[in-house]
């Protein structure tokens, strides 16, 4: 027995070695294409179990439609919407408006008006509405008169399908809260497809179905300056969204416009390279993030506070912050600094 | 261990082998930082894998035009592609794990990995 025990534990041990060592297959399976104006990329779990190919192009043809219906320089839905809403009179609103001008509503209160989806002429006036943006950016005139008594949500009337504009520069912009929306519906679309886990990411912003089988999910955070922020794991119904000032913009005589315009003033924001909110909900997670950018180094705390955000991130130019709630799950990545804690008010 | 279970020899070969399988081992899994590979994600198309092995230049074709990648032992970068705001550029040189540059006129994605877990998805 002990020549038998002396013989085959070294073999035994070695081969255990060699099994370890034998690499572990993906338990996910990973699907990408380019929808709803970005690059989509689709983590199924677990691999091999699920009809790739049916759920990518059920996901791809619900996006192409939210993607039409809710563009806000294109025609249509929303693009006919602004046109009766420019009417001032009553009409029936298509379906798949409603709920973006309710959320978009339910967010500008949470907000105090930073997050408002009335300014599309403001935005439009930068030169953001167009696939390639571009300037000249408005002069002071055009927008003082932007700026003078600008539209609100409010200046929308309901009546159950039936709808009118009551302020006559109103053009809604769901820019900062459509894709948290299509996030949303694409997630209640793999669930109806019988997908147990996955990971949705829409241009980089993602949310989670599920998690896998003894292990989180895993996601890396890239900082906007290049390079890798951090990394965090990540539970089931979780949102992560970013708004930073590289996403889409242009150079104008030196100077980096940016298309996340401050309502208070009329220009792109300062101060906050990029804001990444954690939330449950992925249309509160897009539009917090937006608001957060635009309040600035001072006031994100106090804004993430009034939306009900605890997990958040801004990057500055010589630091990162985050709530307390956040900084305790993400890992920096190599050679990065920590984390610098702000407290909410 | 001259006994007739084991010669000194037997216990030397044994132990030089468990040790070469240890080393092995921790040289190809130990977990590493340094990028290896290059993923590069097109819209519809399988991840191609490019290791980090030697210098060269690669051409991707997309629906905007051609991007332009370098790559050098340890690091790649999107050297030119199609779209005036040269996010993709801009990324500069990729070489720690996870690190990504995106060009969404040719709907791609260029990633490093290094012999970390990989990342389920990449936030940006």
């Amino acid at each position: 027995m002990r020549l038998v025990m002396t013989r085959t534990l070294p073999l035994l041990l070695a081969t255990a070695l060699l099994v370890a060592c034998g690499g572990e297959e993906p338990d996910t399976e990973q699907l990408g294409f380019y929808a709803f104006g970005t690059l989509v990329d689709l983590s199924l779990y677990p691999a091999g179990e699920y009809d790739v190919e049916a759920i990518g192009t059920a996901v791809q043809e619900e996006l192409e439609i939210l993607h039409t219906s809710w563009h806000a320089w294109e025609p249509g839905s929303l693009g006919r919407t602004n046109e009766l809403l420019a009417l001032q009179g009553e009409f029936s609103a298509p379906p798949s408006v409603l709920p973006l001008i309710e959320r978009g509503r339910e967010m500008e209160a949470l907000s105090d008006g930073l997050f408002n989806p009335a300014l599309g002429k403001l935005v439009a006036a930068w030169g953001f509405h167009q696939d390639e943006p571009e300037g000249p950016p408005p002069d002071d005139d055009t927008l003082a008169e932007l700026l003078d008594d600008p539209p609100g949500m409010q200046d929308i009337e309901r009546n159950g399908v039936r709808l009118r504009g009551t302020h006559p520069d109103l053009q809604l912009d769901f820019g900062g809260l459509a894709k948290g929306l299509a996030v949303e519906r694409v997630l209640e679309l793999l669930a109806e497809q019988g997908v147990e886990a996955a990971i949705f990411n829409a241009g980089g912003d993602l949310m989670t179905l599920g998690r896998p089988q003894g292990r989180p999910w895993r996601v890396g955070i890239r900082h906007p300056h290049g390079g890798v922020l951090g990394s965090i794991e990540l539970d089931a119904g979780e949102a992560l969204f970013t708004s930073g000032d590289y996403e889409r913009g242009y150079d104008w005589e030196g100077e980096r416009i940016h298309h996340v315009i401050d309502p208070r003033t009329g220009r792109p924001s300062r101060g906050i390279d990029s804001a990444t909110v954690l939330h449950h909900d992925p249309a509160v997670a897009d539009a917090a993030a937006t608001t957060l950018m635009i309040a600035g180094p001072d006031a994100w705390p106090e804004y993430a506070r009034k939306m009900g955000i605890e997990h958040a991130l801004v990057v500055l130019e010589d630091r990162i912050e985050a709530t307390p709630a956040l900084a305790e799950r993400v890992q920096p990545g190599r050679d990065r600094e920590p984390l610098v804690v702000r407290e909410l008010p | 261990m001259t006994g007739g279970l084991l010669r000194w020899g037997d216990a030397l070969i044994g132990t030089l082998a468990a040790a070469i399988v240890l080393t092995a081992f921790v040289l190809a899994y130990s977990p590493s930082g340094d990028a290896r590979v290059l993923v590069i994600s097109q819209a519809g198309a399988e991840p191609r894998h490019e290791p980090l092995d030697r210098a060269r230049v690669l051409e991707i074709r997309g629906p905007a035009g051609i991007t332009r990648i370098e790559i050098e032992p340890g690091r790649a970068r999107c050297a030119e592609s199609p779209g005036r705001q040269d996010i993709c550029e801009a990324s500069g040189w990729l070489q720690a794990h996870g690190e990504v540059a995106v060009s969404l006129p040719n709907r791609l994605t260029l990633q490093v990995l290094g012999t970390e877990p990989g990342f389920d998805s990449m936030h940006y």
